[in-house]
C-alpha cells in the first residue's frame, strides 16, 4: 500500500472507527452509570455531609468517624468475619465432593444431577422465605416438626444468639452448593482417564488417586473459589434482611446489612457511603489478591 | 442393572468396583448422593404439602400430609391463596421486566463483545481492560451511591444539589434494566464466544455490504445460539429472584415485581402460612419452567462459564 493510498483511506477509517465506538457506546455508558460511576463518587461522596440523599459540604473524615467509633462498628465486622469462618467449616467441602462422587456414579447420574440442581433452579427470594419458614422457632417450621416426630421439643433456632449465623450459612450453603458443585463437576469431567490409568498401574489405590491425580487436576479452581467466596459472603446483605433482620439483638448483623440499614432505613447516608468505602477498600485488597492468583493459576496450566 | 465393566476409569475403576471394598465405597457414595438429594429435595416437598394444608391444621397438627389431598380442596386452596396475595399484575410487570432485561443484555452486553472480539479499534482494549476490572469490583459500595444517581440521573441535569430540577428513575424500570445491563461478566462471555467464530464470515458479510450492526444481528448471534440463550436465561431468571432492586427502587404498589412483592407481604396479617407457601409457589413457577424449557443450555452454560475459571 503506498502513501497516496493511505491517506485516501483515513476518513474511511475514521468513519469506521467511530461506527463500532457507536456500537460499544451503550455498554460503556451502562457500565459508567451502573458500575464506575457509583463506585467513584461513593468514595468522593463518602468526605461529604450528606442532607437526604444530596451532598452538601465537604467534612473531611467526620463520616468515618461516626462509623468507626459506632459501638455496633466492631461487633458487625466480627459478624462478618463469623460469616465468611462459618461458610468455610460449612460451605467449602461438600460441592468438590459431592462433584467427584457424582462423577463416579453409573446408576441414575441424571436423575440425581436434576434433584441436586434444584435449589439452583429455585429463585432466590423464595429460597430465603422458604428458609425463614423452615427455622421457625414454633412448631410451625420444618425442622421443629421433624423434631416433634422425634418426640423432641421445639427449638428457636435462628433465635439462639449463638447459632444464628450458622444456620444463615447453612441457608446460604443450600441454596449455593448446587452452582458451585456444577462448576466443579465440569472441571472433573475433563480429567483425562489415562491420568487415572497411569496411576493405576503405578499401583495408586482409589483415595491416592484422589489425593494424587484428581486433587491437583482442580487445585486452581479450588484456590480461585477461596477467594471469590471470601469477596462474596464478606458483602452478605439479603440473608440478614429477610431471615433475621440482624438479630436477635444485632447477633446477625453484618457490615452489608448495617450498611443497607444506613442508607435506607435510618438515613444515615454519608454514613452508609463510609462503610460503602471501608468494606471497598479490605475487599479490593482480596481482589488483587485473587488476580494475583488468577494469573499464577492460568500461568500453571 | 447398568454393568460396573462398563465404566470410564475414574476414582474407582472396573477392577475396584470387582473387589468388596471398591463396591462397598461405591454403595456408600450413592447412599450419601441420596442424602444430599433428600436434603435439596425435602424443603421443596415440605413447601408444596404446607400450602395445601388448612391456617388449622398449620397449628395444631405436626403431621406432615394435610389431612385433605382432594383435587377440588387443592383447587380450592390454590383460589383462595391467589384471591388473597393478588399477584397477578406483579407476575405481568416481572414479565416485561425480566424481557426488558433479555433485550438489553443481548444488545448492549452482546455488541460490547462483538466489538471487544471483532472490531478492535483504537481505544477499545482499554475498555476490554476496564470491563475485566469491574468483574471484581465489590457490589457493596454501589448500592447507596447507585441509588443516588437515581435519584438525579447524571447526564440529564448536572447532579448538583437542584433535586427539583433533577430527572428522578425512581420508580420506573429503567434502573432495573441498566442494572441488569451493566453486567461485564456477560460481555465476556459475549467476547469469548465471537472469539471462536472466524474472521472470514465476517469480511464476506461486509463483501455483501453488510453494515457493523447488521453483521451482528445477522450471523454473530445465530452463530454464538448457545451463549445467546445462557445469557437470556440469566437475565430473565434474575427478575424472578431478586427482591432487593424492585424492592428500594419501586415504591408504586401497582409497579412491584413479584419477588418484591412477595417479599414485603411476609409481615401482612391475614396472610396465613398455608397461603404464603402457595405465594412462594407461584412465584417459583416461571423459574422451573424457564428451567424445563432451556435445560439443554443451563447445563452448557456452566461449562461456558467455567472454561475462564
Amino acid at each position: 500500500m503506498n502513501k497516496k493510498d493511505k491517506k485516501r483511506n483515513k476518513p474511511r477509517r475514521f468513519r469506521e472507527t467511530l461506527s463500532v465506538w457507536l456500537l460499544l457506546l451503550p455498554a460503556v455508558i451502562v457500565l459508567y452509570l451502573m458500575i464506575w460511576r457509583p463506585s467513584v463518587m461513593g468514595i468522593v461522596w463518602s468526605f461529604f455531609k450528606m442532607n437526604g440523599y444530596t451532598p452538601t459540604k465537604f467534612v473531611g473524615f467526620q463520616n468515618y468517624i461516626r462509623v468507626v467509633t459506632n459501638t455496633e462498628f466492631w461487633p458487625v465486622m466480627f459478624n462478618t468475619l463469623k460469616y465468611v469462618f462459618w461458610s468455610f467449616v460449612v460451605g467449602f467441602v461438600p460441592p468438590v465432593i459431592i462433584a467427584f462422587m457424582l462423577n463416579e456414579m453409573m446408576h441414575a447420574r441424571r436423575t440425581l444431577r436434576v434433584i441436586i440442581y434444584l435449589p439452583a433452579i429455585l429463585p432466590g427470594i423464595t429460597i430465603l422465605l422458604l428458609w425463614y419458614f423452615i427455622y421457625a422457632p414454633d412448631s410451625t417450621g420444618m425442622l421443629n416438626m421433624l423434631l416433634a416426630k422425634l418426640g423432641m421439643d421445639p427449638y428457636i433456632w435462628l433465635n439462639d444468639a449463638r447459632f444464628t449465623i450458622l444456620f444463615i450459612i447453612i441457608q446460604m450453603t443450600w441454596a449455593g452448593f448446587p452452582g458451585t458443585m456444577f462448576l466443579y463437576y465440569t472441571t472433573i469431567q475433563g480429567i483425562s482417564s489415562d491420568l487415572y490409568e497411569a496411576a493405576t498401574i503405578d499401583g495408586a489405590g482409589p483415595i491416592r488417586r484422589f489425593w494424587n491425580v484428581a486433587l491437583p487436576q482442580i487445585s486452581g479452581l479450588l484456590l480461585l473459589n477461596v477467594v471469590r467466596q471470601m469477596i462474596g459472603v464478606f458483602q452478605v446483605m439479603q440473608e440478614p434482611m429477610v431471615l433475621t433482620g440482624g438479630g436477635p439483638n444485632g447477633a446477625s448483623n453484618s457490615v452489608g446489612y448495617q450498611l443497607y440499614q444506613y442508607g435506607f432505613v435510618q438515613g444515615r447516608v454519608g454514613q452508609a457511603l463510609a462503610l460503602g468505602t471501608i468494606v471497598f477498600v479490605i475487599l479490593i485488597i482480596a481482589t488483587l489478591f485473587y488476580f494475583k492468583l488468577n494469573k499464577k493459576v492460568e500461568d500453571n496450566l | 442393572m447398568k454393568r460396573f465393566s462398563e465404566k470410564q476409569p475414574t476414582l474407582l475403576n472396573q477392577a475396584d468396583l470387582k473387589t468388596f471394598k471398591g463396591k462397598l465405597m461405591y454403595w456408600i457414595m450413592f447412599a450419601i448422593l441420596i442424602c444430599v438429594c433428600i436434603t435439596t429435595f425435602f424443603p421443596a416437598v415440605w413447601m408444596v404439602l404446607t400450602a395445601f394444608k388448612t391456617p388449622q391444621e398449620m397449628y395444631s397438627s405436626a403431621k406432615l400430609l394435610p389431612s385433605d389431598f382432594s383435587i377440588s380442596s387443592a383447587i380450592e386452596q390454590i383460589k383462595t391463596a391467589w384471591n388473597t396475595l393478588k399477584l397477578g399484575q406483579s407476575m405481568i410487570n416481572t414479565l416485561v421486566v425480566s424481557l426488558g432485561n433479555v433485550l438489553v443484555n443481548i444488545f448492549i452486553c452482546g455488541l460490547a463483545g462483538f466489538v471487544l472480539s471483532k472490531k478492535k479499534v483504537t481505544g477499545t482494549k482499554l475498555i476490554f481492560v476496564l470491563v475485566i476490572w469491574t468483574m471484581m469490583m465489590p457490589g457493596i459500595i454501589r448500592t447507596v451511591p447507585a441509588y443516588m444517581s437515581y435519584l438525579s440521573f447524571p447526564f440529564v441535569v448536572d447532579d448538583k444539589l437542584n433535586t427539583a430540577t433533577n430527572i428522578n428513575i425512581l420508580d420506573t424500570y429503567l434502573p432495573i434494566w441498566l442494572g441488569s445491563a451493566a453486567n461485564s461478566f456477560n460481555i465476556v462471555l459475549f467476547k469469548n464466544s465471537f472469539d471462536q467464530i472466524s474472521d472470514s464470515i465476517i469480511e464476506a458479510a461486509a463483501l455483501d455490504g453488510c453494515n457493523n450492526f447488521k453483521t451482528f444481528l445477522k450471523i454473530m448471534l445465530p452463530m454464538a445460539l448457545p451463549v445467546v440463550a445462557f445469557v437470556s436465561i440469566g437475565a430473565l431468571s434474575v427478575a424472578w429472584a431478586d427482591y432487593f432492586t424492585p424492592y428500594i427502587v419501586l415504591k408504586d404498589a401497582a409497579k412491584m415485581t413479584t419477588p418484591a412483592r412477595i417479599f414485603m407481604l411476609k409481615g401482612e396479617k391475614n396472610v396465613t402460612i398455608n397461603v404464603y407457601m402457595m405465594g412462594l409457589i407461584f412465584a417459583s413457577v416461571p423459574s422451573l419452567i424457564i428451567f424445563c424449557m432451556f435445560q439443554r443450555y443451563i447445563i452448557g452454560g456452566i461449562s461456558i462459564g467455567g472454561v475462564k475459571g
